[in-house]
C-alpha cells in the first residue's frame, strides 16, 4: 500500500468518521448546542469527502495562471495536471449553505432558549402527536 | 428544443427576479413603507403571467423551453427545463405564489419589519421552489432545496409567541439530514459520471457501478423523501406547518412539498433506471396515506389535522405515480394540482378560523360560521373539494386515481384508499358541523378576513369548482405533463439538442 | 335545444335563483319554488322528448344524457311529488331562516334525482347521485338541532360508503369494458367472468343499497328522514330512496336474470324479505311518529327490494308497482306527519292526542295512506302486495312469502299505532287550539289521497307505463288490464267491483246509521265514558299510548336484542382507539425523528440488494 493510498483512505476515513460523529451528536446528546454542533460535524464530513473525492495526488489547483500555462504549453496539458474543479465548487457552495443552516439553527437555539429556559431538547415538547 | 431567450419571458426570471428583489426588498423599505408590499406582488403577478405564457407556448409547439445559463451548454452548463411537466408544475406553484401574496398583503401591515421579513422569506421559498422544478442539474436542485429549506425554517419561526421556534428547530434538523443525504447521493453519482447534469446522468446511469448506484439512489430518495414528507421522515411536518404563519401553511402545501415531490419523481422516472423505485413509492405511498390520515383522525387543533391530512395527500400522490402508467401519472398530476389548490384554500379559511380561536383547538372554532359566513362557507367549499364531490376538482381527480388502479385491477388497493377516504371524510365533517352546528362558546372579536384575503380565497374557490365543472381547461395540460415525465428519451434529447 | 337539458337547467339554474329570490323577500321565493315545481313537472310529463340522447365529451369521458321508459317511470314520480311538495313547503316552512338555502339545496337534490334516471353512463350517474347526496346530506343537517351533527355525519358515512363502492364498480368497470356506458354494459356482461359479474354486481348493490336503506345498510335512514324537515322528508323517503330502487332494479335484472347468476337475485331478495320483517318490527315499538314512518319506510323498501330480487316477471312488475306507490304515500304520511308536527307543536305519541277533530283533512289523508301501506282492498296497496305475494308463490318462494306476511301484519299494528297515537284517543286541553292544517298543506296531500285511491281502483292507468318500462329491463309481453287482476290459477278480481261494493256498503251503512240515529243522538265527547262504573273526571285521561305494544315487544324479544348499530360504533371507536395509539409515534421530539430517518435508511439498505 503506497504513501498515497494510506493518505486516501486516511482522509475518506476521516470523513465518515466525522459524519457518524455528526450523526451520533445529534441522535444521542441532549444539548440543543451540542445537537448544532453535530449537524456542523457531518456537514464537515460531508465537505471533506467532497475535497477528498476531487483531489488528485501531485496535481496542482485548477487556475490557469500564466505560469502554469508556461510550464504545461497546452490548455489541454494544463488540465491533465490540476484536479477536478467541480467539487471544490461545489464543496464552497455547500460549506456557505451549512454557515447559513448553523446560523438559522443557532438563532432558533436562542429564541428556544428565551422561550422554554432550557437548552434540553427532551423538554421541548409542546408539539407532539 | 428551443432555447428561448426572450427578453421578457424566460425562465430564468423564476429564480432571478425573486432573488433580485429579495435583497432589494429593505432598500425599497427604506424609499417607501409600502414597496415591500406592493412590489413583491407586481413581481408575483408578473412571474404568474411569464408562466402561464410559456405553458401555453409549450403546450402549443410541443417543444419545452430550455435555457443555458452563462453561455454554457449542457452538460458543462446548468440548464433550466421549462417542459410541459416541469412547467405545469412551475405554473402552478407561480399561480399560487401570486394568491399567496394577494392574501398575505395586508397580512401584517402595523408592523413594517414583520412584513419586510415575511415578503422576503415568501420570495425566497418561491424562487427555491420553482428553481427545485426547473433546474436541470442535480447540484443546482440540491442548492435550491436548501434556498426553501433555509427560507421555511424562518418562516415556521415567523411568530415569537407560538412555539414556532421548536417546530422550526425540528425541521432543521431533520432538514439539514436531508441535505447531507443528498449531498452525499451528489457526491456519489458525481464520483462514478463526472457530471450533475440530469440529463446526461440519465442518459449514462447504466455506467455506473451497481452497488454505487444503489447507494446514491438511496441517499437521494430519503433526502427528497424528508422534503416531499414521506412516511416516517415527516415528523417535522406537522409542527411546521401548524407553527408557521396561515399562509404559509398553503405554502409548505403547495409549493415546497410539492418540490420534494417533484425532485422524488424526478429521480425515480428519469434519473434512475431502477424498476423497484416505483415499488418504492407505493409502499412508501401506502404507509404516508395511512399513517397521516389515520393520525389526522385524532388531531385536535385544526392546522395540525390539516398537515396531517396534506400528508396524506402527498401518500396517494406517490401511489398514483408508482404505478408508472399514463393514467395513474396523470391522475397524480392532477392530484398534485388538486392539493395545491385546495389546501390552499383549506389552510388560507382556517388560518382565519385559528387565528380567532384562543388556543386554535377544533373544539373552539364551534359555530364561528355566523361571525364569519364567507370564511366558513370556503372552508366548506375546500372540504367538498377534498372529499371529491363533483362538481369539484377533487371528483375528477379522484375518479381518475381509482380509474388508474382499476387499469391494473388492483381491488384491494382501491378498497384501501377509498376506507382512507371515509376517515377524511369522518374528520373534515366533523370540522364542518362543530363550525356550523355548535353555539358559540365565548365572546372574542373576531377578525374577519380583509378584502384582499377574501378575493384570495374566492379566487381558489371559483378556480376549483371551475376545474371541477369543466376539467378540460386542465386536462390538457396534465395530459401532455403526463407524458413528457414518462418519456426519458424525448427529456434526454432536448436538453442536448440547444 | 336538447329537452332533457332543459329539465335540469330548470331544476339547477332555478335552485341557485331561488337563494337569491329568498334573500329578496320570502314571497318572492315561495312564487319562484312553486313555479319551478310546476314547470319542472309539466315540462317532464308534457314536453320531455324521451328519445332524445346527448352526448357530452369532457375530460375524456363521454357523458350521455338518456332517458328510457324504465327510469321515466321514477322521474313521473318525481313529477308528481314535487309541486306538491312545493305547494306543501310554503306554509310548513314559515317561520324558518336559510330559506333560500334550503330551497336551492331541495332544487339540486331533485335535480340530481333527474340526472340520475337520465345518465345514460354510469359516470354520469355517480355524478349526479353525488351531488344528490351531498345536498340531501346538506338538507339533513339544515335544521341546527343538536342530534343534527351525529345525524348528517351517518348519514353522509353510510353515503360514503354506499358511493365509493358504486365508484369503485364503475371504475373497474372502465378498465374492464372500456366503455361507461350503461347499455353497453349490460350487453357485454354476460361475456364476462363470473368473479367479475359477483364483484362488480355486489359493489353496485352495496352503493344502491346504502340509499334504499336495505340491513344492514339502514343505519341512517330512521334518523335522517325523522330529522330532516318533514317536507323533504317526504321527497327523501318518498323520491330519492327510489334511486336505489332504480339502481337495485337495473343491476339484479340486467345483472342476474339476464346473465344466469339467479342466486344473487336471491340472495337480495332475502336481505330484502329480513329488512322488511325487522325494520316492521323496530317501526313497532318506536314512540315517536316520524321515526315509526322512517322505520316503516325501510320496512317497505325492503318489499320493493325482495319483489325485484326474485326477478320474476310478476314479482318485477310488482316491485315498481310497488315503489311507485310507497313514493305517493309515503310522502303523503310525512306531510301528514309535517302538518301535525306544525300544528300540534310535536309528533311524539306520548304527548300527541286524539287530533281527529281538530284536522279532519289530515287525518283523511293519513288514513287513506295508511290503508294503502297496510294492503287492504280496495286501494292499490293491496293490488301490489297481491302480485308480490303471488309472484312469489308461483315462483316457489314459499319462505319469503312467510317472512313478507309476517311482516305485513305487524304492519298493520304499526299502522294502527300511527293513527291511534296521533289521531284517536280521548282529546285533551293541551291540544285545544290546534286546528286544521293551511290549505296549502291539505290540498297536496288530498291530491296524493286521491290518486291513491284512482290507482287502487284503476291500476291499469300505471301498469300501463311500468309494463313499457318492463320492456326496457327485457321482460316482454306484459299483459295487463285496467282494472281486472289475473292470477297463475286462472281467478280474477275486477278491483273497480270491489271498490264498488265497498263504496256501497259504507255508504249505505252510513245513510242507515244516520237514519236510524239520528232521531236520539247527542254530542259525545271522547271522555264520556266509564271505567268501572265511575265517570273519570276532566282531567283523567285513559288515553293509552305508552308501551303499546308491550306483549308483542315481549313475544318476540329475541329480535329486539341484537342492532346492528352497536357494532358500527364499536369498530368505528375501535379504528379511532388505534389510530389514538398510532398518533404517539410523532413523540415531539426532534432526535425521536430523526431516528426515526435514519431507521428508514437502514432499512433501505438492508434491502438494497432487492432494488434493481
Amino acid at each position: 500500500m503506497s504513501n498515497l493510498q494510506i493518505l486516501q483512505i486516511t482522509f475518506y476515513g476521516a470523513a465518515i468518521l466525522l459524519i457518524a460523529i455528526g450523526l451520533y451528536a445529534v441522535v444521542t446528546k441532549r444539548n440543543l448546542i451540542k445537537i448544532v454542533l453535530g449537524l456542523s460535524i457531518m456537514d464537515s464530513g460531508v465537505n471533506l469527502l467532497f475535497i477528498t473525492v476531487g483531489y488528485i495526488s501531485h496535481k496542482t489547483a485548477p487556475i490557469f495562471s500564466p505560469s502554469v500555462m508556461a510550464k504545461y504549453k497546452t490548455i489541454h496539458a494544463a488540465a491533465q495536471a490540476m484536479v477536478d474543479p467541480v467539487p471544490q465548487a461545489l464543496v464552497l457552495t455547500a460549506i456557505v449553505i451549512g454557515f447559513g443552516v448553523t446560523a438559522v439553527a443557532l438563532a432558533l437555539v436562542v429564541r428556544l432558549y428565551r422561550h422554554h429556559n432550557t437548552t434540553n431538547i427532551d423538554e421541548i415538547r409542546n408539539l407532539k402527536w | 428544443m428551443v432555447a428561448t431567450n426572450h427578453i421578457l419571458v424566460t425562465p430564468i426570471y423564476f429564480i432571478a427576479l425573486p432573488l433580485f428583489f429579495a435583497f432589494l426588498l429593505p432598500l425599497l423599505g427604506k424609499i417607501y413603507k409600502s414597496f415591500i408590499r406592493i412590489v413583491p406582488g407586481l413581481m408575483f403577478a408578473y412571474l404568474a403571467w411569464m408562466a402561464v405564457v410559456l405553458l401555453l407556448y409549450v403546450y402549443k409547439t410541443g417543444n419545452p423551453v430550455i435555457v443555458k445559463i452563462a453561455g454554457w451548454a449542457p452538460p458543462i452548463g446548468i440548464d433550466l427545463v421549462f417542459d410541459q411537466f416541469t412547467g405545469f408544475i412551475a405554473t402552478v406553484i407561480a399561480i399560487l405564489g401570486f394568491l399567496v401574496w394577494m392574501y398575505s398583503y395586508l397580512f401584517k401591515k402595523v408592523e413594517f419589519d414583520n412584513a419586510l421579513k415575511y415578503f422576503l422569506l415568501l420570495m425566497l421559498i418561491y424562487a427555491g421552489s420553482i428553481g427545485v422544478v426547473i433546474t436541470g442539474d442535480l447540484f443546482n436542485q440540491f442548492v435550491f432545496l436548501e434556498i426553501t429549506g433555509i427560507s421555511a425554517y424562518a418562516l415556521t419561526a415567523f411568530y415569537r409567541g407560538r412555539d414556532g421556534a421548536e417546530a422550526a428547530f425540528k425541521y432543521l434538523l431533520i432538514g439539514s439530514f436531508a441535505s447531507t443525504f443528498v449531498l452525499l447521493g451528489i457526491l456519489l453519482i458525481y464520483t462514478q459520471l463526472g457530471t450533475l447534469n440530469m440529463a446526461d446522468i440519465a442518459r449514462n446511469i447504466d455506467k455506473m457501478d451497481p452497488t454505487i448506484k444503489v447507494i446514491a439512489f438511496i441517499l437521494l430518495f430519503t433526502g427528497f423523501g424528508i422534503e416531499a414528507e414521506m412516511f416516517p421522515l415527516n415528523g417535522w411536518a406537522p409542527d411546521a406547518y401548524s407553527q408557521s404563519p396561515g399562509p404559509i401553511g398553503a405554502v409548505f402545501a403547495s409549493m415546497t412539498s410539492k418540490a420534494g415531490l417533484y425532485a422524488l419523481i424526478r429521480l425515480s422516472f428519469t434519473i434512475f433506471d431502477f424498476s423497484s423505485a416505483n415499488e418504492l413509492l407505493f409502499i412508501m405511498g401506502i404507509l404516508t396515506l395511512v399513517f397521516a390520515e389515520g393520525i389526522a383522525l385524532r388531531q385536535e387543533k385544526i392546522k395540525r389535522m390539516l398537515a396531517y391530512s396534506s400528508i396524506g395527500q402527498i401518500g396517494l400522490i406517490m401511489i398514483a405515480f408508482s404505478f408508472n402508467t399514463y393514467l395513474g401519472v396523470f391522475a397524480g398530476i392532477f392530484l398534485m394540482l388538486n392539493h395545491a389548490l385546495v389546501k390552499s384554500l383549506l389552510f388560507f379559511s382556517a388560518s382565519f378560523l385559528a387565528y380567532n380561536s384562543p388556543h386554535k383547538y377544533i373544539k373552539d372554532i364551534q359555530g364561528f360560521a355566523r361571525y364569519m359566513p364567507v370564511t366558513a362557507l370556503m372552508f366548506g367549499i375546500g372540504v367538498f373539494a377534498i372529499i371529491g364531490f363533483p362538481p369539484f376538482s377533487g371528483f375528477w381527480s379522484k375518479f381518475y386515481l381509482l380509474s388508474a388502479m382499476a387499469e391494473k385491477n388492483f381491488v384491494i388497493l382501491i378498497i384501501l384508499v377509498l376506507s382512507v377516504s371515509l376517515i377524511e371524510l369522518v374528520y373534515y365533517f366533523r370540522v364542518l358541523h362543530k363550525l356550523y352546528f355548535a353555539e358559540p362558546t365565548g365572546e372574542y372579536q373576531p377578525h374577519t378576513p380583509r378584502w384582499n384575503a377574501m378575493l384570495a380565497m374566492v379566487l381558489l374557490a371559483l378556480i376549483i369548482i371551475a376545474i371541477g365543472v369543466y376539467p378540460d381547461l386542465v386536462t390538457g395540460f396534465i395530459g401532455k405533463a403526463a407524458h413528457a415525465i414518462m418519456d426519458k428519451t424525448t427529456y434526454i434529447n432536448s436538453v442536448f439538442s440547444i | 335545444m336538447n329537452t332533457l337539458v332543459v329539465l335540469l337547467l330548470i331544476l339547477f339554474g332555478g335552485g341557485i335563483i331561488a337563494y337569491f329570490a329568498y334573500n329578496i323577500h320570502k314571497i318572492v321565493g315561495d312564487i319562484w319554488l312553486v313555479l319551478v315545481g310546476f314547470a319542472a313537472s309539466i315540462y317532464y310529463i308534457g314536453y320531455l322528448d324521451v328519445s332524445q340522447v346527448l352526448n357530452i365529451h369532457l375530460a375524456g369521458f363521454v357523458l350521455t344524457l338518456a332517458l328510457n321508459s324504465f327510469s321515466w317511470i321514477f322521474g313521473l314520480l318525481i313529477a308528481v311529488l314535487l309541486p306538491l311538495v312545493a305547494l306543501y313547503s310554503i306554509p310548513y316552512m314559515k317561520g324558518q331562516d336559510r330559506l333560500g338555502w334550503f330551497y336551492m339545496l331541495f332544487l339540486f337534490s331533485v335535480g340530481g334525482m333527474y340526472g340520475i334516471l337520465m345518465a345514460g353512463d354510469w359516470l354520469t350517474l355517480f355524478i349526479f347521485w353525488e351531488i344528490m347526496t351531498w345536498s340531501s346530506y346538506l338538507i339533513v343537517i339544515y335544521r341546527r338541532s343538536e342530534d343534527a351533527p351525529r345525524v348528517g355525519l351517518k348519514y353522509l358515512i353510510f353515503s360514503a360508503i354506499g358511493a365509493y363502492s358504486l365508484l369503485t364498480a364503475i371504475v373497474l368497470i372502465g378498465a374492464n369494458v372500456h366503455s361507461l356506458s350503461i347499455s353497453k354494459f349490460f350487453e357485454v356482461l354476460p361475456m364476462h367472468s363470473l368473479g367479475f359479474k359477483v364483484l362488480v354486481g355486489s359493489l353496485m348493490l352495496i352503493g344502491f343499497g346504502v340509499k334504499a336503506a336495505v340491513m344492514p345498510l339502514h343505519v341512517w335512514a330512521p334518523d335522517a328522514y325523522s330529522t330532516t324537515p318533514m317536507n323533504y322528508t317526504s321527497m327523501f323517503s318518498g323520491a330519492l330512496s327510489k334511486m336505489g330502487i332504480y339502481g337495485i332494479g337495473l343491476i339484479v335484472i340486467n345483472l342476474y336474470y339476464h346473465s344466469g347468476i339467479s342466486l344473487a337475485g336471491e340472495i337480495v331478495a332475502w336481505f330484502g324479505a329480513i329488512t322488511a320483517v325487522l325494520a316492521t318490527y323496530y317501526a313497532l315499538i318506536q314512540k315517536d311518529a316520524k321515526r315509526l314512518m322512517a322505520w316503516s319506510s325501510v320496512a317497505q323498501l325492503g318489499y320493493i327490494v325482495a319483489g325485484l330480487g326474485i326477478g320474476t316477471k310478476l314479482s318485477v312488475f310488482a316491485g315498481i308497482y310497488l315503489a311507485v306507490l310507497h313514493g305517493l304515500f309515503k310522502a303523503n304520511l310525512f306531510m301528514a306527519i309535517g302538518a301535525v308536527e306544525r300544528q300540534a307543536g310535536t309528533t311524539n305519541f306520548s304527548e300527541l292526542r286524539a287530533l281527529i277533530r281538530k284536522m279532519p283533512w289530515t287525518f283523511f289523508s293519513a288514513l287513506i295512506s295508511v290503508i294503502v301501506l297496510a294492503g287492504i282492498p280496495p286501494l292499490s296497496g293491496f293490488v301490489g302486495k297481491w302480485m308480490l305475494y303471488e309472484s312469489m308463490i308461483t315462483s316457489g318462494h314459499y319462505v319469503i312469502v312467510v317472512f313478507l306476511f309476517l311482516a305485513s301484519v305487524a304492519g298493520f299494528l304499526y299502522a294502527f299505532r300511527f293513527l291511534f297515537g296521533v289521531f284517536l284517543g280521548q282529546e285533551e286541553k293541551e291540544f285545544e287550539h290546534v286546528k286544521e292544517a293551511n290549505p296549502f298543506m291539505t290540498v297536496p296531500m288530498l291530491l296524493i289521497a286521491l290518486f291513491l285511491i284512482v290507482l287502487g281502483t284503476f291500476p291499469g292507468i300505471m301498469f300501463k307505463y311500468i309494463a313499457r318500462s318492463m320492456a326496457d329491463l327485457g321482460f316482454y309481453g306484459v299483459t295487463y288490464k285496467m282494472s281486472v287482476l289475473t292470477n297463475d290459477w286462472g281467478q280474477s278480481i275486477n278491483m273497480q267491483y270491489i271498490a264498488a261494493s265497498l263504496v256501497i256498503v259504507f255508504v249505505l251503512f252510513l245513510i242507515v246509521l244516520t237514519w236510524v240515529a239520528y232521531k236520539n243522538s247527542r254530542n259525545v265527547t271522547t271522555k264520556d265514558i266509564h271505567t268501572s262504573g265511575e265517570p273519570p273526571s276532566e282531567e283523567d285521561n285513559y288515553h293509552f299510548s305508552e308501551n303499546f305494544y308491550r306483549p308483542f315487544q315481549r313475544a318476540f324479544a329475541f329480535v329486539y336484542k341484537y342492532a346492528i348499530t352497536p357494532v358500527y360504533n364499536e369498530f368505528a371507536r375501535g379504528i379511532e382507539d388505534f389510530f389514538q395509539y398510532v398518533r404517539r409515534l410523532y413523540t415531539g421530539n426532534a432526535q425521536t425523528y430523526a431516528l426515526y430517518v435514519l431507521l428508514f435508511l437502514a432499512i433501505l439498505f438492508l434491502i438494497a440488494k432487492n432494488i434493481h
